[in-house]
């Protein structure tokens, strides 16, 4: 019998058995919908952090100054946060030293923020808004643009003109009909005029963009700042990321100095760039690629007993086949190969309806959440390989008993 | 030691069995003398522990003989290993069980190709060769039907098929009309009879004399020997 015969015999005995044959199964489903969901959603999300997570919120090439560590990805200690909270805020003079001192800055820009519970035109009201004062290349080096309107100036900044550029969703709240350019919106006590509209970003970051308020820095120190002077988030964008490596070491030097810290001593404030989210993140990627295969293994192999037990019953189901095939030539390896193509082909099957799972389950994470998830093709391979080879291995001791029958006794069996 | 006769299909000398049973050995064949030549016709009787089956499975080459010689179509086939008494079996022996012994959920198409797998013919090969022996056991109409949709002599003629299509140099019916009314019985016994007529050797065991008396020769077995060994007046010509 040569190996074509036997799969089409193990379908054939598949197919009789739809039920017994799809339970059988489960574990193998399980494990290789579960291999192929889990790397999708991490290749996924590996290329959302790369090309959208850490470059809309640090930016390519860009580090922020901040006087905690506010977007950490590790643990922190009580500890440590204790020794953040004596750190001294950075100032409006720190910012004007890094402006002068630090080499090949792109754009440079500083912000400061608040919530403000809500914004009105008038007529119309939006709860819960984002302010966020701004220097004049903030938008530029954020990569915000502007679709209506104009942005914001050093003129805007310096003299604390009382404008704002608005989120997407704001000015779609605050004036549905027509355009938002010229009008006023309630800021607390406060008029600010609308100069432009930032373009619309969506998804899971751009809830928050969408959401803002950007007005000049200036203006918002005079009207909302909490505290004069201060800069809440500072960031200096570098056209190369040898630049930013360069101008990383410059503005810790500077910021040391300026701080009069001993060497040795820890920084009392922090410089985060894109680089450092992306290790983060690559922790918790790591984790989950370590803990993945463990995962899938287990339930390959509790699939593979499950397999073994399901074809040793079935070789005791069919002992009276098998001396019916040996009184007929089958030899013993004809047996052998027999029930090892049905363990194979079975499995591979579980294999192929977990692949399919896995990939709706992807689709479904990709439609229904902001996550892109993408079945990357190697996964594809290494989860029906893996079948088969569960199938083939589990499948061997029950295959050897089956070709061992006596033939007189299997023929004689009840 | 004797070569056989060119047209000698069965040959034993002093074959002996012995099985282990506990503590006891049970000698179910103690030295059977049997040469049985081309299309001949032989009926085996015997009461039961008398070594009926123990020399069916001998001859049918599922089993080794403890001692002696078994000459089957000019070659020593005793001492041969598993895959060379299987690859005998499939070429040489055609087997008719009491049981049928189709397998289920399967055509009579596929149950009459199976040895024919074992046999490493082509898928188209089979496929031909099936249907044309079928259509010889008068099945031509059904070869797509499962056993369940045959009736029992159907069945019976479906294994028949199975047993010819290697075209073997022995049929060996075990009890064929075991499981049959005496109507049906009456229609495989004619089959074989008829197989007979066109060439085939055909060694029957049963237990019942009217079945035996197709039979042109009937050996009687009796603890483990030959009793009898007698050319059958009564046997259909």
């Amino acid at each position: 019998m040569n190996v074509l015969d036997a799969i089409v015999l193990a379908l054939r005995q598949v197919w009789a058995q739809k039920l017994k044959s799809f339970f059988t199964l489960l574990g193998v489903i399980v494990g290789v919908t579960f291999l192929i969901s889990v790397n999708a959603v991490v290749e996924g999300m590996n290329r959302y952090v790369q090309e959208d997570f850490a470059g809309s919120i640090f930016g390519i090439n860009t580090i922020t100054v901040q006087r905690v560590y506010s977007r950490r990805g590790g643990r922190e200690d009580a500890r440590t946060r204790r020794r953040e909270a004596r750190n001294p805020d950075i100032t409006l003079d720190d910012a004007q030293v890094l402006r002068e001192n630090v080499p090949d800055i792109w754009y440079m820009a500083y912000s400061s923020d608040r919530f403000m519970p809500e914004v009105s035109s008038g007529q119309n009201t939006r709860k819960n808004v984002r302010l966020i004062g701004v220097t004049d290349e903030y938008l530029a080096l954020q990569g915000w643009d502007v679709v209506e309107g104009r942005g914001l100036t050093r003129i805007d900044d310096t003299r604390s003109i009382r404008v704002a550029v608005i989120g997407d969703a704001i000015a779609k709240k605050l004036f549905p009909e027509d355009s938002p350019i010229g009008h006023d919106i309630r800021l607390g006590p406060f008029r600010y005029r609308i100069v432009g509209v930032l373009k619309r970003q969506g998804g899971l970051i751009g809830n928050i963009r969408d959401a803002s308020v950007v007005l000049p820095f200036g203006a918002y120190q005079a009207d909302f700042a909490r505290q004069r002077n201060v800069v809440e988030d500072l960031q200096i964008k570098f056209r190369t990321s040898e630049a930013m490596v360069a101008g990383e070491a410059t503005t810790e030097e500077l910021l040391r100095a300026r701080h009069r810290l001993r060497p040795g001593e820890e920084n009392d404030f922090s410089i985060e760039t894109a680089s450092q989210i992306l290790n983060a993140w690559n922790t918790v990627k790591n984790v989950l690629l370590a803990a993945g295969p463990g995962l899938v293994a287990v339930a390959l192999v509790v699939g593979g007993i499950v397999i073994m037990n399901i074809m040793l019953m079935s070789v005791l189901e069919r002992t009276r086949e098998i001396g019916v095939r040996k009184a007929l030539g089958a030899r013993r390896i004809d047996i052998t190969r027999q029930f090892l193509a049905e363990s194979a082909t079975l499995s591979s099957l579980g294999a192929a309806i977990g692949v399919v799972i896995g990939m709706a389950l992807a689709k479904l994470v990709d439609v229904v959440t902001p996550l892109p998830a993408s079945v990357p093709v190697w996964s594809i391979i290494v989860g029906v390989a893996l079948g088969l080879l569960v199938g083939l291995v589990f499948g061997v001791y029950p295959a050897i008993r089956a070709s061992r029958l006596d033939p007189i006794v299997a023929l004689r069996y009840e | 030691m004797m070569t056989p006769a060119e047209n000698t299909v069965i040959l034993t000398r002093d074959l002996r069995k012995d099985y282990e049973l506990g503590a006891e050995t049970v000698r179910a064949l103690q030295g059977v003398d049997i040469q049985i030549d081309k299309n001949e016709f032989v009926a085996i009787m015997g009461p039961s522990g008398s070594g009926k089956s123990t020399l069916l499975n001998l001859i049918g080459c599922l089993d080794t003989p403890s001692a002696g010689e078994y000459w089957l179509g000019g070659q020593e086939v005793s001492k041969l290993d598993d895959n060379e008494l299987a690859q005998i079996r499939n070429s040489r022996i055609g087997f008719v069980f009491q049981t049928f012994n189709l397998l289920p959920r399967t055509t009579a198409l596929h149950n009459v190709e199976l040895p024919l797998i074992y046999a490493g013919l082509s898928a188209k090969e089979r496929h031909a060769r099936a249907t044309q022996t079928l259509e010889a056991v008068g099945l031509g109409g059904r070869i797509k039907h499962q056993p369940n949709e045959l009736s029992g002599g159907e069945r019976q003629r479906v294994a028949i098929a199975r047993a010819l299509v290697n075209q073997p140099s022995l049929l060996l019916a075990d009890e064929p009309t075991g499981n049959l009314d005496s109507h049906t019985s009456a229609e495989i016994m004619e089959i074989l009879v008829n197989l007979h007529r066109q060439g085939e050797t055909i060694l029957l065991v049963t237990h019942e004399r009217d079945i035996a008396a197709y039979a042109k020769r009937l050996i009687t077995l009796r603890d483990g020997k030959v009793e009898r060994d007698e050319l059958h007046a009564a046997g259909v010509s």
